[in-house]
């Protein structure tokens, strides 16, 4: 009997995202360190997250959003619209680099507010509506740049944001371990991180409930938009040049950071601290990938594999995290429903 | 005549847009360029029908673009081996079938939203497309070219099989019992459950439907030039999602008619070339495109709210 207890506690653990998701990474920790590219040396887990940080970002201001049952597909598109627009307030208008980031935080938020208005004020569906600015976002940012200027040059104090160390770490880093702190204090330990699980949970129980369903699904998405104003900034800064293709795909990779980190995807359930495990699944997986140069897996060099690898697999990875989660919870109410039918007849 | 109002408001923008480019720019309405023009559009109307479907049984699929893709480089690949423009498109419609029974599996048997599943669907095609072709150009072989016939012969066949496919379809959404189960599962799947339809087939069917139906537009794509590029269906999924969405189809399923599709695609297709023959740059097109969708959703959010209270 202790046996069997023992055994189930286990298996609970097991079961448990987190669990599963640390030993999904270091599986990918240790065949990427097996195929003997330096892959744990210090340069390198620094460089993983220098090159990373962006969709680290996105990922922890997506949970909120999906956590009210929503999502956002506009933010890599609002990346490209606020890239556009700090490369022009610099350079055209020449103003100070810092005035210029706070203007593109507040673009960011301008049209998270937009979203935000169509979908709580409007009542129109978060997926129709952020697929039309993910649309108009980045066509935004086309029409802006008429297609391919790109802006650089940009001063030096401005670009350690994007390559500069601060005590031993990368500066980018300290951001997000703040964004990171904040977004965890905001959905961890505050009525509106509550109030937006029971939105997702029940939307309008929780409105019965008093909750302000508008107020506090609309705060998700200007968050959000702000956010990806910084990851903007962070990575022009980086690249040291502002396009209009910048953060194409990134909402996929914050979805996916997202969903691995066991939130559901239904809304109603999630945490931060399993989105920033989902992120390092996602960030490790495409650095390791970046460094198998492509003769490991054809005979002839290829210039671009590791892209379209790492492409293919988010996809997959991000397929297989949402069958399983649904598939495990199946199994989970299927056990429920036997033990509670073996328990009936000893009990009456 | 109340049900289609919004078609004929479509159609009536389109005419106005028509009418005005028939004054500013007469040589828009050549018969050769023109009779080219609408030609070229045929796919993208082919996939338009297929997320009509889609969208009226309350699900979304953003990977037609990337199954187009797919299924006109494997059509492209078996012509390319010197076998029958018949056995290419045979290989192509398999391919989309396979491709869309996948995104039907994971929505409807699993109870995945469509909109990640497709998502992940659209990238993994995309990427793999792109490490497989390494965005190589495709040379077509002789006589696949408007099936080896003349162009205006092609051109002709083309439309027609297009105009084949909307009215078929169109017809059958409305009198055939798969069609109107499609409708019923949109607008209240349990009900439908209660009536007897089986949701998780039909909603399977859609997107094998929605597979079929863009592989045929890449048929239809493919032998209108002697090349194709591996990214030809790349943006697809806007221009067809934001379509359907102008022509009356309601985002949240249930209603719409497929006729709705064809002004909504011919007034969004006319956008770009109005832009160019009124001088204005062509670099707005992504931008209108979103807005377009974003206002054609509002609209209908506004109707409903004024039927739900009057």
């Amino acid at each position: 009997m202790t046996q069997q207890t023992n055994k189930l506690k286990l298996s609970a653990i097991l079961a448990r995202h987190e669990t599963v998701l640390l030993l999904v990474i270091l599986l990918e920790i240790f065949i990427f360190q097996s195929s003997g590219r330096n892959f744990l040396a210090s340069s390198n887990v620094s460089n993983i997250f220098r090159h990373s940080v962006e969709i680290g970002l996105l990922a922890l201001v997506m949970t909120p959003v999906i956590l009210t049952g929503g999502i956002d597909l506009s933010v890599g598109s609002m990346m490209g619209l606020c890239a556009v627009v700090f490369g022009i307030l610099v350079k055209q208008y020449e103003m100070s680099p810092w005035l210029a980031a706070m203007l593109a935080i507040s673009l960011g938020a301008l049209g998270g507010m937009g979203n935000a208005f169509l979908i709580t004020k409007m009542n129109l569906p978060p997926l129709i509506v952020t697929l039309g600015t993910f649309s108009l976002f980045r066509g935004l940012a086309e029409a802006l740049t008429k297609g391919s200027e790109a802006y650089s040059g940009f001063p030096a104090g401005f670009l350690t944001i994007g390559n500069g160390n601060f005590l031993g770490l990368p500066v980018q880093l300290w951001i997000f371990f703040a964004v990171a702190i904040l977004m965890w204090l905001l959905v961890h330990q505050t009525t509106w991180g509550r109030s937006l699980r029971a939105i997702g949970y029940a939307s309008e129980g929780a409105r019965y409930a008093g909750i302000s369903v508008r107020f506090n699904t609309g705060m998700a998405y200007v968050i959000a938009g702000a956010i990806a104003g910084l990851a903007a900034v962070i990575l022009v800064a980086r690249l040291g040049e502002a396009r209009a293709n910048v953060g194409i795909g990134y909402e996929l990779l914050a979805i996916t950071a997202v969903v691995l980190g066991g939130t559901s995807i239904f809304g109603g359930a999630g945490s931060i601290s399993g989105t920033l495990l989902g992120y390092i699944a996602v960030a490790i997986l495409n650095n390791g990938l970046s460094r198998i140069t492509a003769h490991q897996i054809f005979d002839q060099p290829i210039a671009s594999v590791s892209r379209e690898l790492s492409g293919i697999l988010t996809g997959l990875l991000l397929l297989v995290a949402l069958a399983a989660g649904v598939i495990l919870k199946s199994l989970a109410l299927r056990r429920a429903r036997r033990q509670s039918l073996n328990v009936k007849p000893t009990t009456t | 005549m109340k049900k289609y109002s919004r078609e004929w408001i479509v159609a009536a923008a389109l005419g106005l847009l028509l009418l005005s480019l028939a004054i500013a720019a007469p040589h828009f309405f050549q018969l050769q360029p023109l009779l080219s023009r609408v030609t070229s559009q045929m796919p993208a109307m082919i996939v338009a029908l297929g997320i009509a479907m889609v969208i009226i049984s309350r699900q979304i699929d953003i990977s037609l673009g990337a199954q187009f893709s797919m299924c006109a480089v494997i059509a492209g690949l078996v012509a390319a081996q010197g076998l029958p423009l018949g056995v290419a498109i045979a290989a192509a419609l398999g391919a989309g079938a396979l491709m869309g029974a996948l995104n039907g599996l994971l929505v409807a048997y699993l109870g995945l939203p469509s909109i990640v599943v497709t998502l992940a669907t659209m990238v993994t095609w995309q990427e793999a497309l792109r490490l497989w072709q390494q965005g190589r150009l495709l040379n077509l072989p002789e006589g696949i070219q408007w099936f080896g016939m003349s162009q205006a012969q092609g051109q002709a066949t083309v439309i027609g099989i297009t105009f084949i496919l909307l009215i078929a379809l169109a017809w059958g959404m409305k009198n055939i019992g798969a069609g109107r189960a499609i409708y019923a599962v949109g607008s209240d799947a349990e009900a439908a459950r209660l009536a007897g339809i089986n949701p998780k087939r039909t909603t399977f069917g859609v997107f094998v439907t929605m597979g079929l139906l863009a592989a045929v537009a890449a048929v239809m794509n493919l032998v209108q030039s002697p090349q194709i590029q591996p990214s030809c269906g790349d943006g697809l999924e806007l221009k067809a999602i934001a379509a359907a969405v102008v022509g009356g189809i309601a985002i949240r399923g249930g209603r719409g008619t497929l006729w709705g599709v064809l002004p909504g695609l011919f007034l969004l297709a006319n956008v770009n070339p109005a832009l160019t023959h009124f001088h204005q740059p062509p670099y707005w097109e992504k931008a209108i495109q979103g807005l377009v969708i974003i206002l054609a959703v509002v609209a209908d959010g506004w109707n409903q709210k004024k039927q739900s209270k009057g």
